[in-house]
């Protein structure tokens, strides 16, 4: 990787994004119903004792365990990690914060390293699953490059339990081909779906999302779990789902086949649907919608501590962190990383929207992680 | 002698025991003890003593009311089709055929049904069989996301379990009686309700067996081809346990499930037995 | 026996014929242009060893092989084409073929089940216990089917095709499966049951005794194509080929210069320059021939004794001796002609004396004894 410094051409951009695609059997959905995250040990892992041991300053064993979202990271990045510190890294992949969740609180997970996502941090700390982080042992960290806005979610009562590793925003993806331009508002959503969209529509399989947007619909918070609004949502909900197409997070078949022309969206995946398909547009929600930051933090009871440290650090190098944009899509907060990256990417209206557009998002609420009448209004509506 | 024979056969007896006790009864026996506990604030399990969670269960009552509908349907769907096709196999094929056919059956058991199902998605998609039908002018028919391809998904899913059963058992049958049923006045189509039907209701018996509690639990193709628009109790179970972290709910919807099957399969086997012993012309052996 | 049970056949009266009836399996022949009557209430085997077309003639009387070519006739109809269901015949299977999951009575009463108008319930039941109690099973009607012996069943299987009163009841080997002494029972039974229900029987066997026991006629069969029809006692006495003889009994077969004939007999010498006089074969004209000679018709006696006028004799050497209770069968080696047995009757005192092995004997050929061959086919 000789010229791993300089900043990457647009084409190469593409050609790194197009290459992640290939590859994309993404399926946040496939892996729900499967229950095939924990499974999953995409790399390494089964053979330890083939893998080149060498002498190192610092041993911090052979292994680290990584608990992460689908297509998340560029794979290059880990091997290179195992080159220089000997560990390399096993992932484990999952669908939802919840089932990340579920997983820990179960015991025995065996991880080192995990994504959570804003909302969810609170909920490790009361539960007491979170290792506080020595930022000592993250050099790579610096508070000040950070937008605060994606830092803050890991700093709980001043204690830091997760620095930032992206963010994203859910918006609408829509096929302007057929809505016949721009759907850039939950009521054109919702409406649409049973109007001029019957059976085009699609939602995520997800209470945060579907719920929260159906929420917003009605002008309420993103985040509300108050009884009164939650109902109103359930309405809307139940009203439209004979309308829907599917209830998934797996949209991008669908949608690239033609067979559904709007979807609840996250920013990386509509980014990939627009590049391969321009006419598939992807939009904020003019009422608002849910904006979120991801975050590397590491379990208590981690069996490889060393080397989770090691692995933070090593991910959040501006030059490797450079790299994983460049491979997955989302936006990260660090302006040194940002630096590195291409100006068409830093500019792109998919990936780093309109500063106004942001304004009307919310950030998930660790309320909602929690709620047994969210998880009920989803249960409802999925069995209606 | 008697006391060593004894203390022989106890001590043989004690793996599968063991075995029997570790796989069997201990999950069995968490999932009963959860059931009666609560959620935890934060999701999770919290122990307690309640009843408060089978008072809930009406809260998935959707779920069970789709489940009891599709899995006997998709039952009995999956044996009109493995019938016929046992039939064929077991009866009508030559031998050297046979074994080719046979393996045709099972290969596709050898691709984890996640892929097959995957497959069913492009089938029954826009482009796939609707796109052909729109050719022959009828538009518009959806057929992906709807309980008819969660039922063409589970039928495709289960049926080698039917087939086989069924085939063993057809392959049992002497065909001589067949002839003696002929030669005694019996056209052949009567002949297959009097001696071939009955006959192979053991295996048509397993087979639905198989096939229906299997069904009863499944959660994939529901979520695959059905959309998440189709919800079964499997599906319930798959929220409870990994999203909302209901663990004392999903335990008692689990425990409702299995008692549902139990009663499901006792009356089954009863009725079954019952329509054997209660013609004269029909039974099983 | 065989006189008596002849005497209500009328020979004119044919309730089935094969008129040329073939059928091949692929590139098999099973069956090669058979023609045969059946003369109604007469009981007729097919007698022959495995594969030799017997089973195939009864398949397609049943109507389960239809002929492919010639044809089939009951009653004068030709039924080459009318379905096994649609036949006025019922059978008795090697293995029974019995219903495993009906009672003895539902198995019994089943043929009567299948007719169309259907019979009230109480005809059923009422002709099911006659017939179950026709072959001795008054109490078993409610006994499942594995729960019987062999000749059990076997009788079940005669009461459910008997209860159709078919017009030929065919059997299809029904006593393989049992031992010596059941079988003879079965069979007094069977002829019993033949003669009080008049009903025609044609039996297929490989058991020449069986054949012989129970026949009006046999009809023996070899490579698909009927060898010879006839009684028992023609076949037994008048067998017309080497394969018949063989198959019909025992019988010493050997080769003769025939050097004379006359009236219907036949003068031949054997290999070792005996002289015999025998049944020659009509329109026979051949030099040289096989002889048949059953072994009881044959005597043996010392070669020290003297010699009847007129009696051939060969001179032999016993090589086996097998006492048999009623008889001993001795096997001798007589040069020029070849083995011959001899079947010796036990007489009181032993008046033609016994032969040890070992012993020189002369083995006696009666004038007119013993029959010239046709060529196998």
């Amino acid at each position: 990787m000789k010229n791993e410094n300089t900043p990457i051409s647009r084409e190469k951009f593409m050609e790194e994004l197009r290459r992640y695609q290939k590859g994309s059997v993404t399926r946040r959905h496939f892996l729900g119903v499967t229950g095939l995250g924990t499974a999953m040990a995409v790399m390494g892992g089964a053979l330890p004792g083939l893998m080149p041991t060498r002498a190192r300053a610092q041993d911090i064993g052979d292994r680290v365990v990584l608990a992460t979202w689908p297509n998340y990271h560029d794979t290059a990045n880990f091997d290179m990690f195992t080159e220089e510190s000997g560990a390399y890294t096993q992932i484990n992949v999952f669908g939802s914060n919840e089932e990340m969740l579920a997983k820990i609180q179960a015991g025995g997970s065996g991880w080192d390293v995990f994504v959570p996502t804003n909302y969810a941090v609170p909920t490790y700390v009361q539960a007491d699953l979170i290792e506080p982080l020595d930022l000592s042992r993250i050099p790579n960290f610096d508070a000040e490059a950070f937008d605060p806005r994606f830092a803050d979610a890991g700093t709980i009562d001043g204690i830091v339990y997760a620095v930032p590793k992206n963010w994203g925003t859910t918006g609408i993806a829509f096929n302007s081909d057929k809505t016949g331009g721009v759907v850039d508002s939950w009521k054109t959503f919702f409406d649409g779906a049973r109007d001029q969209f019957d059976n085009r529509v699609m939602v995520h399989d997800y209470q945060l999302t579907t719920i929260g947007n159906a929420l917003v619909y009605h002008g309420f918070s993103f985040n509300s779990v108050d009884p009164e609004e939650l109902a109103q949502a359930e309405k809307l909900l139940i009203d439209v789902k004979p309308h829907l197409y599917a209830i998934s997070s797996d949209y991008q078949p669908a949608m690239r086949n033609g067979d559904a022309w709007l979807t609840m969206c996250w920013t990386g995946d509509g980014k990939q649907m627009n590049v391969d398909m321009p006419e598939i547009g992807f939009a904020l929600g003019k009422e608002g919608g849910e904006i979120w930051s991801d975050y590397y933090a590491i379990p208590k009871g981690a069996p490889h501590k060393d080397a989770a440290y090691a692995l933070i650090n090593y991910l959040l190098e501006p030059e490797v962190n450079a790299r994983e944009v460049l491979a997955h899509g989302y936006p990260v907060a660090d302006r040194r990383t940002n630096a590195l990256l291409p100006e068409e990417l830093l500019n792109d209206p998919i990936l780093y929207p309109a500063a106004e557009a942001l304004d009307v998002l919310e950030f998930g609420a660790a309320v909602t992680l929690t709620d047994p009448n969210r998880a009920e209004l989803m249960a409802r509506f999925k069995s209606a | 002698m008697a006391m060593t024979q004894t203390r022989a056969r106890a001590l043989l007896l004690t793996p599968a025991a063991l075995w029997y006790a570790a796989l069997l009864l201990l999950p069995l026996a968490v999932v009963l003890i959860f059931s009666f506990g609560e959620r935890s604030a934060i999701g999770g399990y919290a122990p307690g003593f309640t009843l408060e969670q089978y008072a809930n269960l009406p809260a998935r009552f959707a779920a069970f009311r789709n489940t009891l509908t599709l899995a006997p349907v998709g039952t009995v769907a999956a044996l009109l089709i493995a019938y016929p096709l046992a039939y064929f196999l077991a009866i009508k094929v030559t031998p050297r055929w046979k074994t080719m056919l046979l393996v045709l059956v099972i290969v596709p058991f050898w691709t984890s049904i996640l892929i097959r199902s995957y497959a069913w998605v492009f089938l029954l998609g826009g482009h796939g069989l609707p796109a052909l039908l729109a050719a022959v002018g009828l538009e518009d028919i959806r057929l992906l996301n709807t309980p008819f391809a969660v039922l063409v998904g589970i039928v495709y899913g289960y049926l080698p379990l039917m087939v086989f059963p069924i085939y063993v058992a057809l392959e049992k049958l002497d065909l001589r009686l067949l002839e003696a049923a002929a030669d005694l006045g019996t056209p052949p189509w009567r002949s297959f309700l009097q001696i071939t039907l009955p006959l192979s209701m053991p295996g048509v018996l397993t087979g639905s067996m198989l096939v229906f509690i299997l069904l009863m639990g499944e959660f994939l193709i529901p979520a695959i081809l059905g959309g998440g628009k189709v919800f079964f109790v499997g599906n319930a179970l798959v929220d409870l346990f990994l999203q909302s972290r209901n663990w004392a709910f999903g335990s008692a919807v689990a425990v409702a499930l299995v008692i549902i099957m139990l009663i499901t399969v006792a009356v089954y086997t009863r009725a079954v037995k019952r329509f054997g012993a209660g013609r004269d012309d029909v039974g099983i052996m | 026996m065989t006189e008596t049970s002849c005497a209500h056949v009328s020979a004119k009266d044919t309730v089935a014929e094969f008129a040329g009836a073939t059928k091949r399996f692929g590139a098999i022949l099973a069956a090669d242009r058979i023609d045969l009557s059946i003369r109604r209430g007469e009981f007729l085997s097919f007698l022959g060893p495995s594969g030799c077309g017997k089973t195939t003639a009864l398949r397609m009387l049943a109507g389960f092989d239809g002929p492919s070519e010639g044809a089939i006739l009951i009653d004068g109809q030709d039924v080459s084409a009318v379905p096994a269901h649609m036949r006025p015949v019922n059978m008795v299977f090697q293995h029974y073929a019995l219903f495993p999951h009906m009672t003895v009575a539902q198995n019994v009463g089943y043929g009567l089940r299948q007719r169309r108008p259907r019979l009230s319930k109480s005809e059923i039941a009422q002709k099911t216990d006659k017939a179950l109690a026709t072959v001795r099973l008054a109490e078993f009607g409610t006994r499942r089917i594995w729960e019987l012996s062999g000749g059990q069943q076997q009788r079940v299987a005669l009461a459910r095709a008997i209860i159709n009163e078919p017009q030929i009841l065919l059997l299809d080997e029904p006593m393989a499966a049992l031992d010596a002494k059941l079988r003879g029972e079965m069979q007094r039974e069977l002829l019993e049951l033949q003669r009080s229900l008049n009903i025609t029987f044609v039996l297929v066997t490989h058991d020449q005794e069986e054949a012989l026991s129970m026949s009006d006629r046999i009809c023996i069969m070899g490579k698909g194509r009927i060898i010879q029809v006839g009684s028992p006692q023609e076949l037994y006495d008048r067998p017309r080929s080497r394969y018949v003889a063989d198959f019909v009994g025992k019988a010493n077969i050997v080769a003769g210069q025939i050097d004379g004939r006359q009236s219907g007999m036949a003068q031949a010498i054997l290999g070792n320059g005996t002289t015999v006089i025998l049944r020659d074969l009509p329109g026979d004209s051949r030099q040289t021939a096989e002889i048949a000679v059953r072994p009881e018709a044959l005597s043996i006696v010392a070669q020290d004794l003297p010699l009847t006028e007129g009696i051939a004799a060969i001179p032999a050497r016993v090589t086996h001796r097998t006492f048999l209770g009623d008889r001993i069968e001795y096997l001798l080696m007589a040069d020029g002609v070849g083995q011959l047995q001899v079947n010796a009757p036990r007489q009181a005192g032993g008046a033609l004396g016994e032969h040890k092995v070992g012993s020189l004997v002369h083995v006696l050929w009666p004038e007119g004894t013993g029959l010239v061959l046709a060529d196998d086919t």
